[in-house]
């Protein structure tokens, strides 16, 4: 078939398509695959008395790190789904999220008595979190990666990890409403690490799924 | 630059028509892009090498297939270009890798290194007789006939939404297809 012919072809299959499609297939995605993760939460391992816990600031806290996180996740996902477009800002909005929380989390380990030192850092439920968070992350990813495949990511890898960071951030503020742990120090450890975690797995998958 | 601009200038307007719906405009769209995917293909991988024609091919496909990824509040050119150099890197990517088969097979591998300018190593209507019945004839008579859709959905008795559904899919197909052949 001359090329000529091709794009006779391809005339033929033109429709109108609406503007914001990127936006409407990235947060459909993100809502399905939350919406799994979050029933899982609430069928599998059951929320912490919401109630009480919505009076701590500590719940905020922690769900704040993690909801910036995921914002500025999707962000970078959207981005890297248009190809062309400039990744911009948000990844250092994010690497300075994560630093500042490592250092409240570090400061207070610092300024804990030594006694309590490990127990504030491990916390009850150390041993869980993170690979809970990167398993949680699972039906998040799946959905994103399906999604962003039906756009046009050029850069596979690092798609796949924006992505698998997205997926991860999102899981671990979904994680939020189960995990009772109240230091900033353990969610700085442990919660961080499970995003990243799913961060690097995101990477390896995607630079096989997202080839198109 | 200022050519760049240029190119920007002339090229927008008809993406943006073109996601509007109109087919003309996406004709004379994919045109362009054509001719200056071609000079950019040849000057990457060898003016006379058989792949040119079918990474011309190839991408104007993933062009077509991928409008829905072009953000109307942003440039034309940088979307157009990260999509060739897309699939360029994904075609020397899948080369670098056949290389590493037995030695035997380089025989194979470089037969076809003599086509001519412009020439097809794959050639989209062998791969089209692979599809089902009804979508290939649909598209032979959109193709050869020059029947609209329309026209051609009322000849096989089908809707007219239907007959677009079954074009759409079988680009869909035939872009993945020609993917794995040139690989």
């Amino acid at each position: 078939m001359r090329t000529a012919d091709l794009i006779e072809l391809l005339a033929r299959d033109v429709r109108a398509a609406p503007p914001g499609v990127v936006n409407r297939k990235l947060l459909a995605a993100l809502a399905a695959g939350g919406l799994v993760t979050l029933a899982i939460v609430a069928a599998g391992l059951r929320c912490q008395p919401l109630l009480e816990a919505a009076q701590q600031p500590w719940f905020w806290m922690k769900a704040a790190y993690t909801g910036v996180l995921t914002v500025a996740g999707a962000i970078i996902a959207r981005r890297l789904s248009i190809p062309g477009a400039r990744i911009g800002a948000a990844p250092l909005t994010a690497a300075m999220v994560v630093l500042a929380m490592l250092a409240v989390g570090a400061g207070q380990i610092y300024f804990a008595p030594p006694a309590e030192r490990l127990a504030l850092w491990l916390g009850h439920t150390w041993k869980v979190c993170s690979p809970l968070i990167l398993l949680l992350a699972i039906p998040i990813y799946a959905a994103l990666v399906t999604a962003m495949r039906g756009l046009a990511p050029t850069r596979p890898a690092l798609s796949g990890a924006a992505a698998g960071f997205v997926a991860g951030a999102l899981a671990a503020t979904l994680y939020g409403l189960h995990c009772p742990e109240q230091a900033a120090a353990f969610v700085a450890t442990w919660y961080t690490l499970g995003i990243a975690a799913a961060t690097a797995f995101g990477g390896l998958a995607g630079s096989r799924l997202l080839r198109w | 630059m200022l050519q760049q601009e240029e190119t920007e200038e002339r090229l927008r307007p008809l993406m943006i028509r073109s996601l509007e719906g109109d087919s003309g405009a996406h004709r004379q769209l994919l045109g362009m892009l054509g001719r200056y995917l071609r000079g950019y293909f040849a000057r990457r991988i060898g003016a006379a090498t058989a792949e040119v024609e079918d990474l011309v091919q190839e991408t104007l496909l993933a062009v077509h297939l991928k409008r829905d990824s072009y953000d109307r509040s942003l440039p034309f050119t940088p979307w157009a270009y990260a999509l060739a150099r897309y699939k360029l890197i994904d075609h020397l990517r899948r080369r670098s890798r056949s290389i590493q088969v037995p030695l035997e097979d380089a025989g194979t591998l470089f037969a076809a290194e003599d086509a001519e300018e412009g020439a097809l190593r794959t050639d989209l209507d062998r791969l089209l007789q692979r599809l089902p019945d009804r979508q290939r004839t649909l598209i032979e008579e959109v193709k050869l006939q020059g029947l609209s859709i329309e026209e051609a959905a009322r000849k096989r008795g089908v809707t007219a939404v239907s007959a677009r559904v079954m074009l759409h899919r079988s680009l869909k197909w035939l872009n993945q297809v020609l993917r794995d052949e040139n690989g």
